[in-house]
């Protein structure tokens, strides 16, 4: 029976009350960015009726000590500040805790009698949504207890459902990417599984669809016949931030390039979908996946750059190396930069170069793709094509097409996030100089103030069960098939010298020669 | 400082170039704002109001008040709008200020400063008259209008009503105060979002509205309860032609039967809540209740709460802002859009409401 009251509103639909579970609730993703969202979800009603949260991890807690430490974060990390004292007092009220190792049973027997008892008293009706804050290494134990414990919705049920969210890094090679996988499908069919990557969460992402697919005059240039290269940067400027031990198992070719970066790359080469739908928007990114050429053999060495920053300093302040972190072997050989030259074998892109690039302790925290059109094809600008007056033709600077410089659309993701047009006007003046200039969208300078963050909106989708956001297994598994020969190739070929950037640079100068071999350059950022 | 007409492009070119020298501040507009003044002691919160808009929204404002008397004439002021005096600019602030019979050349100027192919939207600041040939002419040019019903009477539902009809789609009416009314309505709807709560509906005897009204205002009903009012009857296909609306009024409620329900209104005096503002909505059924109040203690905050038998929710509270009138006005221009609901509700509740709240024109008697 459809409710006639959300007709016509904002939001015309409502999702189903069920319970949050957080797996590994006493970490820093639940303080920082897991209780912050669903709290500021609340505070914007958006949390449906009855619904409740279960944090489950080891550290002995009461609900009430629990909820103290949730509100510390929330009172440090919620983009809302302060705590609205009236919505905090609800929204604790329904917070809950339960305690034990993920590996015993028994703990799962009381965690389901706890939700129970939450679904009697809130009318959540066996509603369950996972969330699995803890490393991948455990989430074969917390699926097996899962599923024992009679926890597991089938996804045929009608009455009640199950969903179950996974934080990156999904496996670290495709081996164990697939094993995770096979791993998760034992207990949960794919609709179920909800693979989170924040950075689709992100506004600005989701624009790209928006400026390709919502406009018509982008989508006929976007292809080889009037594109040169394609440029994407995901910069950051801190380092490791205590995270030495994570970084030396993953690197930045794990952590950011095979997730954030690629997806990116997929949501700037995709084919348009039939429909905004989950599966035709996710059929469509993956195509892109299956498309780039792969990178082995002798290639590894030719189309990518591995860097290590060393020492340097960040705006004037001095910063150690990466074997200086704490918890990073003072040998270590991790990649804390990668770049690459890419190629999409396809109709659309056959031949256009695609240079990526993912860093830390870069020059600048900046995220940007960049298109890069080709030159104009004839120097209609030119002497000999004009009839001007002997004067004016001396001064002109324009004498080749290749001099002209080419435009550039850059779509910013972060910071300043929007879209800028880079094209030539001619400098004022009796001479016909042109000069590169821009025309520039913010968001902030539209739109003003700041929209939910990435997690308020993927947590919001997973409880509509939409999972158009969220990364498919399929999808997972091409990124690790081009990523894992390359990672391969590299085990096999220590790097020469590292480390090879100093901290607060572009990287090594050899991401500098990787894309100038072609007669181009970086962005300067 | 007050300038001709035609220099004003010139000067907003100006002061975007003196801006380009101190900020690296993107001139971008999303529309034109026309607020029309039509009391100058409305002036500064127009201006306030706009100003708070383009921070949220960049655009191009321009205020336009008529001074009665003097010579006919338009003068101009040119400014640009910033957040603060130190941050950056964010868009044009043009006031326009007509004095005598100067009024009458507004709308072909407003037209001209208007910025090309991007929407206009036409805010009529402070009631709105039932004739008003400016605001009229001043349609023409509009993608969207706002108005405030808030600061009309109950009857006015009904010249609202007829300014959507006008509109024939020409341009999308907004109100504040069904802007206001949202979250509520967000409020009642999630009342229904299961089966069991829905399925209630077709016994629902009574519904209880409860609201602050203006000072001396003897309205059945303020306009949003007015709103409010009509939605629901939109929702439920209940029967508005005059024959099938019974009304019963008292001094401090009124009753109003339709389709098998009564619909109460209470007035109740909160000075702490904006007059006209919904205090408390209760839905009976057969054998379930369903409540919204707004808190004594905070009025902001709202208490929600449903029995319905078999069905466990439990009460929650739930932050319902009063915002005032410059978030309001931006709400409503965040996603400029032909609202049906709107236009429906308005439908429903002026008929609906016409019993006990005619139109002045329409009155036995009245010239």
């Amino acid at each position: 029976m459809v409710n006639p009251f959300r007709a016509g509103l904002e939001t015309e639909r409502a999702c189903l009350p069920a319970v949050f579970v957080i797996f590994g609730a006493s970490g820093d993703l639940t303080r920082r960015k897991l209780i912050p969202a669903l709290y500021n979800l609340a505070l914007s009603r958006l949390l449906p009726t009855g619904m409740s949260i279960v944090g489950f991890a080891l550290p002995e807690m009461t609900d009430e000590q629990f909820r103290a430490s949730m509100r510390e974060g929330v009172a440090q990390f919620s983009r809302r500040k302060p705590i609205d004292e009236v919505v905090w007092e609800d929204f604790a009220s329904r917070l809950h805790y339960v305690s034990g190792k993920f590996e015993d049973p028994a703990n799962f027997a009381r965690l389901r009698e706890a939700l129970e008892q939450l679904d009697r008293k809130n009318g959540t009706r066996g509603n369950r949504i996972y969330y699995l804050a803890i490393p991948p290494s455990v989430f074969p134990v917390v699926n097996d207890n899962l599923s024992k414990a009679g926890l597991v919705a089938d996804p045929e049920d009608g009455n009640r459902y199950t969903r179950i969210i996974v934080e990156k890094p999904f496996g670290r090679d495709l081996a164990t990417a697939q094993a995770l996988n096979a791993d998760l499908h034992r207990v949960f069919a794919e609709e179920q599984i909800f693979r989170i990557d924040h950075y689709l969460g992100k506004e600005t992402v989701q624009n790209i669809v928006a400026l390709r697919f919502g406009n018509a005059i982008f989508e006929p240039l976007w292809n080889r016949n009037h594109i040169d290269h394609l440029q994407i940067t995901v910069a950051e400027d801190i380092g490791v931030e205590g995270r030495g031990k994570f970084y030396e198992e993953a690197g930045a070719m794990r952590d950011i390039v095979q997730n954030h970066l690629l997806q990116l790359l997929m949501v700037t080469a995709m084919e348009p979908p039939v429909s905004f739908t989950a599966d035709e928007v996710r059929d469509e990114k993956v195509k892109v996946l299956r498309a780039l050429r792969p990178i082995v053999g002798p290639d590894i060495a030719k189309l990518t750059v591995r860097g290590q920053y060393g020492p340097g300093n960040m705006a004037g302040h001095a910063v150690a190396g990466y074997r200086q972190e704490p918890n990073v072997s003072p040998e270590s050989n991790m990649d804390t930069f990668v770049a690459m030259q890419l190629e999409v074998d396809n109709w659309r892109f056959a031949g256009v170069p695609i240079f990526v690039r993912a860093g830390k302790r870069l020059a600048r925290r900046v995220t940007e793709i960049s298109i890069h059109f080709k030159h104009v094809p004839h120097a209609v600008l030119a002497p000999p094509s004009m009839s001007l007056s002997p004067t004016f033709q001396a001064d002109l600077r324009v004498e080749d097409a290749s001099r002209v410089d080419p435009d550039v659309l850059a779509i910013r993701i972060q910071p300043d996030e929007g879209i800028g047009l880079r094209f030539v006007a001619k400098v004022p003046g009796p001479s016909m100089t042109l000069r590169p200039v821009t025309m520039d969208f913010r968001y902030g300078s539209v739109f003003g103030g700041s929209g939910p963050e990435a997690y308020e909106r993927l947590i919001l989708d997973a409880l509509f069960g939409d999972p158009t956001l969220f990364a498919r297994a399929d999808e997972v598994s091409a990124a690790w098939r081009f990523i894992t020969p390359i990672l391969q190739g590299w085990a096999k070929e220590p790097p020469e010298k590292f480390p090879n950037y100093a901290a607060g640079t572009w990287g090594p100068r050899r991401a500098f020669d990787l894309i100038e071999a072609g007669g181009r350059a970086w962005r300067r950022l | 400082m007050k300038i001709p007409l035609e220099g004003v492009e010139r000067a907003i070119t100006k002061l975007w170039e003196e801006e380009a020298t101190k900020s690296s501040a993107p001139r971008l507009e999303l529309m034109t704002v026309v607020a029309l003044v039509s009391d100058a002691r409305l002036l500064d919160r127009a201006k306030k109001a706009v100003n708070d808009l383009v921070c949220a929204q960049a655009a191009r404002t321009i205020v336009a008040v008529s001074l009665p008397g003097g010579e006919a004439e338009i003068t101009a002021e040119a400014a640009l709008h910033r957040r603060s005096p130190d941050s950056p600019a964010r868009g044009d602030a043009i006031v326009l200020e007509a004095t005598g019979a100067g009024r009458e050349w507004l709308p072909e100027n407003v037209d001209r400063l208007a910025l090309p192919d991007l929407p206009v939207c036409i805010w009529w600041v402070g009631d709105l008259p039932d004739h008003d040939d400016l605001f009229d002419r001043l349609l023409g040019i509009a993608d969207i209008v706002v108005v405030n019903s808030c600061e009309m009477d109950l009857r006015d539902l009904e010249k609202l009503d007829g300014l959507v009809s006008r509109s024939r789609d020409r341009f999308a009416l907004s109100d504040l105060t069904w802007i206001r009314l949202r979250p509520l309505q967000e409020l009642i709807a999630r009342f229904f979002d299961d089966e069991a709560a829905t399925a209630c509906l077709s016994s629902l005897s009574r519904v209880h509205v409860t609201f602050t009204p203006r000072e001396n205002e003897q309205d059945a009903a303020s306009t949003q309860a007015g709103l409010l009012f009509g939605w629901i009857v939109h929702v439920l296909g209940l029967p508005t032609d005059p024959a099938g609306v019974r009304w019963h009024r008292e001094s401090t409620w009124s009753e109003a039967s339709l389709g098998g329900i009564v619909f109460r209104f209470d007035r109740e005096d909160r000075p702490e809540v904006p007059c006209g503002s919904l205090l408390g909505v209760h839905f009976e059924c057969e054998s379930a209740r369903f409540a919204i109040e707004r808190q004594k203690d905070d009025p902001d905050a709202f208490r929600w709460s449903r029995e319905v038998p078999g069905v466990a929710a439990p009460p929650q509270t739930f932050r319902v802002a009063i915002h005032d009138e410059s978030t309001l006005l931006i709400r409503c221009l965040e996603r400029p859009k032909h609202d049906r609901l709107l236009e429906a509700s308005l439908r429903a509740g002026s008929r609906a409401v016409r019993p006990v709240a005619p139109r002045l024109s329409s009155r036995p008697g009245a010239g």
